[in-house]
């Protein structure tokens, strides 16, 4: 139903326009704005708003910055759940700049980009994907001989909206994992005068960034965000709420090892160190390579990856309670706490025989002794 | 209501020989002396119960042993677990709010100042009673009524410790409800424990603190029970101790007991 493009979406044509010509059908677009209006959470009632809005779109200017990243994040992006639009908005976005999908290299690229950010100045969406590291200069990551901070903060200066897609551009994801070595930190560490929506997730479900930038094309504005800058119509609820084994968990019904008959048996993956309760994600919703299935879906417990740091926080992630400090925390925590529960009935019970026998040599000793008689008790010091 | 001259020069010369220091007194003239107002008498046992419904539960959501089998939909064990959890919480928290009511409206035992008695007579007085029970030697000095400054610390830091349960508690809980008033009234404390699994990680290590807390406090308050026979237990459900009035107290004036010492009646004594 959708020819490959042949020719790329043109500057002057609209959407809509560029739709017909690639023998998109207006009932296949209309499916796909009512989606993603309820993907965004506004309703299907908004769907024709959206449509409208998309239709009269010119081609947006998109600048993709590839970091400190393993391109992991475009491969995700790629598997958008409606491959004909979603591809389209990604044909959108490489039309400019992206390392991965664009066709040249070299200066001619970075001219082109130079070029497209001076002309739409003000106007063009910034996606990053990947850190940006800070130590030594910043010479971790490089691209025509200039460090990514450098890069970042030049694109972010003429960016209508900037789009942190991905954990790296999020908070520095693994790279920043203790002890950080290249001093890898998310693009809002390093851009503070420009709206930044974080993409969370290692990676992140591409249908996120599609209706991200569908929400931005047809509000003309980045979508609301909750404390971490992710947006809520994805990221308003944790896994835990939403979750498939939800009934199991309620149930108490738990995995305990990953080939036990509980496993099998499909039920709830919070002892093998299931970080739902502590992520925000709409993975249960979303779900991944076109609704196909998800982590937990598929019997691997959460391990948290749209929240910050969570390379240090959500580890071990078969375990429960994080690690502190390189200390197996989830091993030894109840082990101390019952020995030093034991240690203190044992600590007691040592004090109360003492304090008995003195106390009673004491009462024995005050009861012998006539009322005048000199101190007992230096007696039994 | 005060002691007869005649008891009083009898303790007074017992004391000069040493004689029953740091020993209960079993005989001779006593008085009861009411120091614990009714709210928190009963904020005690309502909090001490929730508590340890509290570690029992909350030792089944950390660590989910019993399971049930079959049918997801016929069960209801974690979710009845967690439900008690937060209802005791919920009390608990109630509970709080009564203390803190009484902080003020308390008597001077039980009011915000006796919380915290950071004098350096009192420090002198911790590091004494700290030797006493390490070297079960007797104390040397006139006793007190009301709680002794180690002990008024201990409790003081078990309120705070409840405290952080509760709010570390509260931010568990209000996740379920992103964007409601829990929600963002405990936005700050992941923020500064560094993420949810570490506000998880510090109710769990205190759980274990609690734990400690609890079996020491019994084991102080019936010790003190049995070593100064004033009836310690007991004042924490009838509210007053029955004290020697032929010794001397630090902090309570023992021929001032007011005759009746109920609220209302300036109570317990207003001379110190
Ligand atoms: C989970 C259990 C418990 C907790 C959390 C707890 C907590 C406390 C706290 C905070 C106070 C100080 C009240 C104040 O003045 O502000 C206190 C006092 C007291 N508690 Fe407990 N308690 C618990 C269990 C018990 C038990 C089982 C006993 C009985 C043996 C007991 C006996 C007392 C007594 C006698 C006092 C008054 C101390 C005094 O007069 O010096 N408590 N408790
Ligand atoms: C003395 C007081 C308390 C004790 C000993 C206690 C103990 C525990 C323990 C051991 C856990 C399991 C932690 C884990 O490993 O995940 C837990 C979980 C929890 N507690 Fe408490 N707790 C106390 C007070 C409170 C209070 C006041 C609240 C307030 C609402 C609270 C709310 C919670 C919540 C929300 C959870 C997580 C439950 C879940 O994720 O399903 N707790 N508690
Ligand atoms: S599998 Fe994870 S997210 Fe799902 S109910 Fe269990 S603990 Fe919660
Ligand atoms: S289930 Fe959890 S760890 Fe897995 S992708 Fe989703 S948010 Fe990330």
């Amino acid at each position: 139903m959708i020819t490959p493009s042949a020719y790329g979406w043109t500057e002057s044509e609209t959407l809509r326009q560029h739709l017909e010509s690639r023998g998109v059908s207006r009932r296949d677009f209309l499916k796909f704005c009512g989606e993603i209006a309820v993907v965004l959470g506004v309703g299907a009632a908004a769907a024709p708003r959206i449509a409208r809005a998309l239709e009269a779109v010119k081609r947006p200017t998109v600048i993709w910055l590839q970091l400190q990243e393993c391109t992991g994040c475009v491969e995700s992006v790629l598997r958008t759940a409606d491959p004909t639009i979603g591809d389209l908005l990604l044909d959108l976005v490489s039309l400019d700049y992206n390392h991965t999908l664009m066709a040249g290299a070299g200066t001619a690229v970075e001219k082109a980009k130079q070029s497209s950010m001076a002309a739409n100045k003000g106007k063009y969406i910034l996606v990053v994907t990947g850190s940006i590291p800070t130590k030594e200069g910043g010479i971790y990551t490089m691209v025509g001989g200039r460090t990514a901070e450098v890069l970042v903060k030049e694109a972010a200066d003429g960016a209508a909206a900037i789009l942190a897609v991905g954990a790296c551009a999020h908070f520095g994801s693994v790279q920043a994992a203790r002890p950080n070595p290249t001093g890898a930190v998310g693009v809002r560490d390093i851009i503070k005068n420009r709206p930044i929506v974080n993409i969370a997730g290692c990676p992140p479900i591409g249908d996120t960034v599609t209706a991200t930038v569908v929400h931005f094309l047809t509000y003309g504005r980045l979508p609301a965000v909750d404390g971490e800058g992710r947006p809520l119509f994805a990221y308003g609820k944790r896994i835990h709420d939403q979750c498939t084994r939800r009934a199991h968990f309620d149930a108490g019904q738990f995995v305990q090892a990953f080939d036990d008959e509980s496993a099998r048996k499909g039920f709830c993956l919070y002892s093998v160190g299931c970080k739902g309760p502590a992520t925000f994600s709409p993975c249960p919703i979303f779900q991944w390579n076109t609704r196909t299935s998800w982590p937990i879906g598929a019997g691997h417990p959460c391990i948290g990856c749209t929240e910050p740091h969570f390379w240090d926080t959500m580890t071990p992630f078969y375990g429960r309670l994080p690690n502190v400090g390189g200390f197996a925390v989830e091993q030894r925590v109840d082990t101390i706490g019952a020995a030093l529960a034991i240690g203190a009935a044992a600590g007691i019970a040592t004090h109360a025989a003492a304090t008995v026998y003195t106390q009673i040599k004491r009462r024995k000793a005050t009861h012998q002794v006539p009322e005048t008689a000199t101190e007992p008790e230096n007696q039994d010091g | 209501m005060s002691a007869t001259g005649a008891a009083r020069t009898g303790a007074r010369g017992s004391r000069l020989f040493g004689l029953g220091r740091g020993l209960s007194r079993e005989r001779g003239n006593f008085t009861w002396v009411y120091l614990w107002g009714a709210p928190l008498r009963a904020m005690h046992w309502v909090a001490a119960a929730c508590v340890v419904v509290l570690i029992v539960t909350g030792f089944y959501i950390g660590r989910p042993y019993f399971m049930t089998s079959g049918e997801a939909s016929a069960h209801f064990l974690m979710g009845r677990v967690r439900f008690i959890h937060f209802t005791a919480a919920a009390v608990l928290m109630m509970t709080g709010i009564v203390r803190v009511y009484w902080l003020f409206a308390g008597n001077r035992f039980e009011r915000l100042p006796a919380l915290f008695p950071l004098t350096p007579k009192n420090a002198r007085r911790i590091a004494r009673t700290t030797s006493e029970y390490l070297t079960f030697r007797p104390g040397k000095e006139p006793g007190l009524v009301g709680h002794g400054p180690l002990q008024q610390v201990a409790y003081t830091s078990l309120y705070l410790l409840v405290t952080v349960m509760v709010v570390t508690g509260l931010t568990m809980y209000g996740q379920s409800n992103p964007g409601g008033i829990i929600f963002r009234a405990f936005a700050w404390v992941p923020s500064l424990l560094g993420g949810l699994q570490l506000v998880r990680l510090v109710h769990h290590v205190l759980a274990w603190a609690v734990i400690v807390y609890v079996l020491i406090h019994v084991y102080f308050t019936i010790r003190s029970d049995y070593i100064e026979r004033v009836g310690r237990v007991s004042s924490i459900i009838t509210g007053g101790l029955f004290v020697s009035t032929d010794e001397k107290y630090d902090d309570y004036d023992i021929d001032e007991v007011p005759a009746r010492p109920w609220p209302g009646s300036e109570y317990p004594n207003p001379t110190k």
